[in-house]
């Protein structure tokens, strides 16, 4: 019944949409061709604009939907880093940075797809020397394949599940191979933050040392992360003698709390640990902990280090009582350069800058480093460059003695800091180094 | 020729313009050949909805969950944590049964409820569907999703290798383009199976019931029969494109990619393309998901390129303005256009009834034709 | 029959209850907003958890102008009743224009249209709410100041009643009482029944069927208005995304009770509350979600009509 004239005459505008689509498609094909296009923006350059060539960098990181507070803060690092680098006259190329977004309106988070696509774009972009991201780690384990097999070096802010690098004992026996198909076995993938194994663990020391705390309830997002941050902490919760009342993962679409929280005071925990982030109500759960009169203190991981975790949760329902463990040193702990970025920083976006900010201005500075070791455009080179960064002092994060990625892409700065909320600021109580 | 055999034509025209999409010429077409994947694979989902809502105007809220089941079926099937190890067609047709018979089961209990009583049970088994399977960590693996879903073409051979001959064509059959012209031929049996279908006795029947109920039961039909039928072939498509999905990802992604949301935006696809018509139906995928994950992305980037909007303002980027242009433009399309940008005839003749009574030639032979196509729907119903 | 099972399930039990009642009680305001404009139009306003969303954004607004909130949200101290009396006029009157101008711009042309026209469109307006969400506050959960005190009242007791119960209580029974007088006593109450029961035969006896749909639109969005300023204060909190779960609950909540019918609005939001509390409670927060939907279809499967839905006869 769909084939009377009517519907043909349809048929037919379908098809003219068709064509329109399709020469969009090849259009865009034709528009990547013309190589270097972005020379006229070489306002960096003072002596001789148009004459450098155009390096590309990229970073994938989900700009809608909820994580959009993070990824700014890391966008605001980068474009940080690649003026600095286009403000020295004796840079060689010009930087073209892009911001690419790997959520989607519909998804309002991170998209499979879209992830995958921006992988590939940047493979196909002859100008693209680096890829920055993605932010979550299931979106890495997406496109890290893609850029393995191009020889394309991924550098990630803030991805810290273990297994994407290394082997972790009996999780995934497949991992970390799965994501680094070429042959031979090339590392192109590399992190400036430290893995979760590192920063749950010594949660949890710090939770017997300084907390004293014997009975510890624990709570998950049940994402990656979060849940991955909390078995390992409870691992470390049996092997140190802290008893486990509890664990529980959240329902994270839900706005509030208060029915897990009279389950919660039930088991009269002396800490409540959540690992997860400021999005996946990291903030809520600080406030309806207190508004159950429960009064032991809270740990949470590095998704809780932003002054957004402390808006959300309220000033007055954190201080004195909740711990929050980054990797490596809070921003206001930073000498020499990484000073110097959290004074220009401020200056140019008149807020502090966010732990994340730290990682997006690391991961591009690192990237930028290799670019002018290596001194032409070539993959291979700018990859091996990037992966054989030792005693990096340049950036924000190193200090005087510097960091360097280990044989498996990850940071050698194995730091961690616990902080506590103190008059609605984020206050360095404790570092380890290990 | 007659009018459908130029009809059917335009269709083939169009698929063979997609299948000409690997050969063209530029640095990107791989990209979007690519992400054209996952939307050949949304088409499928597209499809299986439409049988639900479009042929039998069940409204069904949570598609997405069968998408996922067939996604997830493909994981267990073919990852490395199970013992199963299957290959390419094993997972597809498994897909595809598995969550056929999770229609059935699902929804022969809740057939007596009517209308938004059905839509809101839908809705409520697509989100349990989901918290399920993030919460069994123990199969699914909760939010880290299978990966990587990579079964052999054939049971007992080795998958071929192929060449990359062009920039961006993978040397496997589970890459692009290989895959891509695999989804399109899956896509293009389905649209061809259903064109028959509508036309068979099941498909008139699900029409009868879909504007009558009562009177098609009067007519002997087996409401309660039709609808399962229904359900089972459009959930089944729904698997059968979940696995096709999770094959283009290479794993399951996360659960939260068969939710709520996915479910809206089928539906929205098939309204604005035309419900219960075919290329109605896949045009609005195109659209719609094309609007998402490609057009947005390309619109940003080329503003960054031109530096139109220098310090990074929320408000003057597209994609900060992303559901709005989306929720403008349901609303638009549907107080404007409401039978869709391709409806189905019936439909646009009951929404413009004063389209059939303009007078001129065109009209007149549309009449002739409508005329035609009258009797044989009053034969269908009184079939 | 209480005394024992809740010896069996532990004293928290009463605390559940209570959690579940309060929240139930907020579902159940909203759950009014759905069935009202189900009754009258039969549409299912996906919009409406995002308007309760913006009358949330809206209070904190107000609570920031009034001075009872720093920009972060955060309680001044200051005028803090001031802000809870401005916002509880000032956010319904919000909520209640903007329901009735998208009513009158989206859904007014489209009531001959077929069915999902309007879905689609409200789906859309949707969508466009939590842009307008997200443009105004941002991505991140906010703070909402805790103008009333969560001081718990009974220490003493098992249950712990806090002055934000009372608030709950004494703002959500008035507010439902009244509107069941109102619906059921007064001309254009009686006018909305008419309307939901025929709508054809409503105008043939005089009434004017848009005004009711007008004023329909209204009352609903007044009430997720006050549902929203009495949900912030409850749970402090507002952010761009707590319209969906939200929604859905209280849309699941309409269903649960018989869509287009007041008191099963009211009891279906209760049953949600409790429900979604003792899920929680007894299997995991993780498991809450789930659990009310299988409930939901469980009881539907019973009684298809909702717990007190009217069993409609088939129209010929």
């Amino acid at each position: 019944m769909q084939n009377s004239a009517a519907g043909n005459v349809n048929r037919r505008k379908f098809l003219a949409l068709g064509g329109a689509g399709a020469l969009a498609l090849s259009g865009c094909g034709g528009g990547g061709d013309n190589k270097g296009d972005g020379k006229g923006d070489g306002k960096g350059g003072d002596g001789t604009p148009g004459a450098k060539e155009t390096i590309r960098i990229v970073s994938s990181l989900p700009r809608t939907g909820s994580a959009r507070g993070q990824t700014n803060t890391i966008v605001n690092g980068i474009q940080m880093a690649v003026e600095e680098y286009m403000a020295d006259p004796k840079a060689k190329f010009v930087i073209d940075y892009k911001d690419w977004d790997d959520a989607t309106a519909a998804a309002g988070a991170w998209d499979g797809p879209t992830e995958k696509a921006n992988a590939q774009k940047a493979i196909a972009d002859p100008d693209v020397m680096a890829y920055i991201g993605p932010y979550n780690s299931n979106a890495a384990k997406i496109s890290m394949p893609e850029l393995n097999e191009a020889g394309l070096v991924q550098i990630s802010p803030a991805v810290t599940w273990p297994g994407l690098t290394k082997k972790i004992k009996g999780v995934a026996p497949d991992e970390p191979e799965k994501y680094q198909p070429f042959k031979p076995k090339r590392i192109h993938f590399c992190r400036v933050c430290t893995t979760d194994d590192l920063q749950g663990p010594l949660a949890a020391d710090f939770a017997k040392e300084e907390l004293k705390a014997k009975k510890v309830y624990i709570l998950d997002d049940k994402e990656l992360y979060g849940e991955g941050l909390a078995k390992l902490f409870k691992q470390r919760c049996d092997e140190i003698g802290i008893q486990v009342v509890g664990q529980e993962g959240i329902d994270t679409a839900a706005v509030e709390f208060g029915g897990l929280m009279t389950k919660i005071k039930a088991t009269s925990p002396d800490l409540v640990y959540f690992g997860g982030t400021t999005q996946s109500k990291g903030g809520q759960i600080a406030k309806d902990l207190v508004k159950s009169g429960m009064t032991c203190p809270m740990l949470a991981p590095d998704g809780c280090y932003e002054q957004a975790f402390i808006d959300s949760a309220g000033a007055a329902n954190l201080n004195d009582r909740t711990y929050v463990t980054i990797v490596g040193l809070d921003p206001s702990q930073l000498t020499g350069k990484g000073a110097e970025f959290v004074k220009k920083y401020k200056e140019k976006f008149k807020t502090d800058p966010e732990a994340f900010a730290l990682y997006g201005y690391e991961c591009a500075k690192v990237v930028l480093a290799a670019i002018t070791k290596v001194g032409k455009k070539d993959r291979e080179e700018i990859r091996k460059a990037v992966l054989a960064t030792t005693k990096f002092t340049e950036g924000a994060v190193g200090g005087a003695e510097g960091w360097g990625f280990d044989r498996n892409g990850d940071t050698t700065l194995r730091q961690v800091t616990v902080s506590r909320v103190e008059g609605g600021k984020f206050v360095p109580k404790k570092t380890v180094t290990k | 020729m007659t009018l459908r055999g130029i009809a059917g034509y335009w269709m083939v025209a169009g698929f063979l313009l997609l299948a000409a999409v690997p050969f063209m010429q530029g640095r990107y077409v791989a990209i979007y050949g690519t992400q054209l994947i996952p939307v050949l694979c949304f088409a499928i989902l597209a499809l299986g909805l439409n049988v639900i809502l479009g042929y039998t105007g069940l409204l069904h809220l949570g598609i997405a969950a069968f998408f996922g089941i067939g996604a997830y079926v493909a994981g267990i099937l073919s990852t490395s944590g199970f013992p199963f190890g299957a290959s390419f067609p094993v997972v597809v047709v498994v897909a595809t049964l598995a969550a056929a018979a999770i229609g059935i089961a699902t929804t022969a209990p809740t057939l007596r409820l009517r209308g938004d009583y059905l839509a809101l049970v839908t809705l409520g088994f697509g989100i349990i569907t989901v918290s399920v399977i993030r919460n069994l960590d123990a199969i699914t693996d909760g939010t880290k999703g299978l990966t990587p879903v990579r079964p052999n073409f054939l049971p007992g051979f080795d998958d071929p290798v192929f060449d990359k001959t062009r920039p961006g064509w993978k040397d496997t059959w589970r890459g692009y383009p290989r895959l891509y012209f695999l989804c399109l031929a899956v896509l293009a049996g389905v649209v061809i199976f259903l064109r028959n279908l509508e036309r068979s006795r099941l498909g008139r029947a699900w029409v009868a019931l879909r504007e009558d109920e009562l009177a098609a039961s009067c007519m002997g039909l087996n409401p309660a029969r039709l609808k399962l039928s229904a359900i089972a072939l459009g959930a089944g498509l729904a698997g059968l494109a979940g696995a096709l999905f999770a094959l283009s990802q290479d794993g399951t992604t996360e659960p939260r990619a068969y939710g709520f949301e996915r479910s809206m935006l089928v539906i929205c696809c098939i309204i604005l393309g035309g419900l219960g018509n075919r290329p109605g139906v896949l045009l609005g995928v195109f659209i719609l998901v094309g609007y998402d994950q490609i057009a947005t992305p390309m619109i940003d980037n080329w503003m960054q390129e031109k530096k139109l909007n220098p310090n990074g303002k929320e408000y003057l980027k597209v994609s900060g303005w992303r559901l709005c242009i989306f929720g403008v433009a349901l609303i638009l399309m549907m107080r404007f256009r409401p039978e869709g940008l391709l409806p189905a005839a019936r439909l646009k003749r009951e929404l413009h009834p004063e389209r059939d009574e303009v007078a001129g030639e065109a009209a007149a032979k549309l009449e002739a034709e409508d005329r035609g196509q009258r009797t044989e729907d009053r034969g269908q119903r009184t079939n | 029959m209480f005394e024992s099972i809740a010896t069996a399930l532990g004293p928290e039990f009463y605390q559940y209850l209570l959690a579940g009642l309060v929240t139930g009680l907020l579902y159940a305001l909203i759950a009014l907003g759905y069935t009202m404009v189900y009754g009258i139009i039969e549409l299912i306003n996906f919009a409406h958890g995002d308007l309760f969303m913006l009358g949330a954004f809206f209070a904190l607004q107000l609570g920031i102008w009034v001075g009872a909130a720093d920009a972060k949200g955060q309680a001044t101290g200051q005028s803090a009743i001031l802000a809870v009396a401005v916002m509880l006029v000032a956010a319904p009157v919000f909520c209640a224009s903007l329901n009735v101008f998208v009513d009158r711009a989206v859904y007014k042309p489209l009531r001959t249209a077929p069915k999902l026209a309007p879905l689609v469109s409200a789906i859309g307006v949707s969508f466009i709410f939590m842009n307008a969400g997200v443009f105004w506050m941002g991505t991140y959960d906010l703070n909402f100041p805790a103008l009333v005190p969560n001081t718990n009242l009974t220490p003493d007791w098992t249950v712990a009643i806090t002055y934000q119960h009372l608030m709950v209580l004494l703002v959500t029974i008035p507010v439902m009482v009244g509107l069941t007088l109102f619906v059921r006593y007064t001309a254009l109450g009686k006018a909305m029944r008419a309307t939901a029961q025929n709508p054809t035969a409503a105008q043939l006896m005089g009434i004017n069927v848009d005004r009711v749909i007008t004023a329909t639109f209204a009352i609903g969005g007044a009430l997720a208005g006050v549902a929203a300023v009495v949900y912030g204060l409850y749970v402090n909190s507002a952010g761009y995304q707590m319209g969906f779960q939200t929604g859905l609950f209280a849309f699941t909540a309409a269903v649960l009770g018989g869509i287009g019918n007041i008191p099963g609005a009211v009891l279906g939001g209760i049953l949600i509350g409790i429900i979604e509390k003792l899920g929680t409670g007894y299997v995991g927060d993780q498991w809450r979600q789930p659990l009310i939907f299988a409930i939901l279809i469980v009881i539907l499967i019973f009684r298809p009509n909702g717990i007190l839905g009217a069993r409609t006869r088939e129209k010929v």
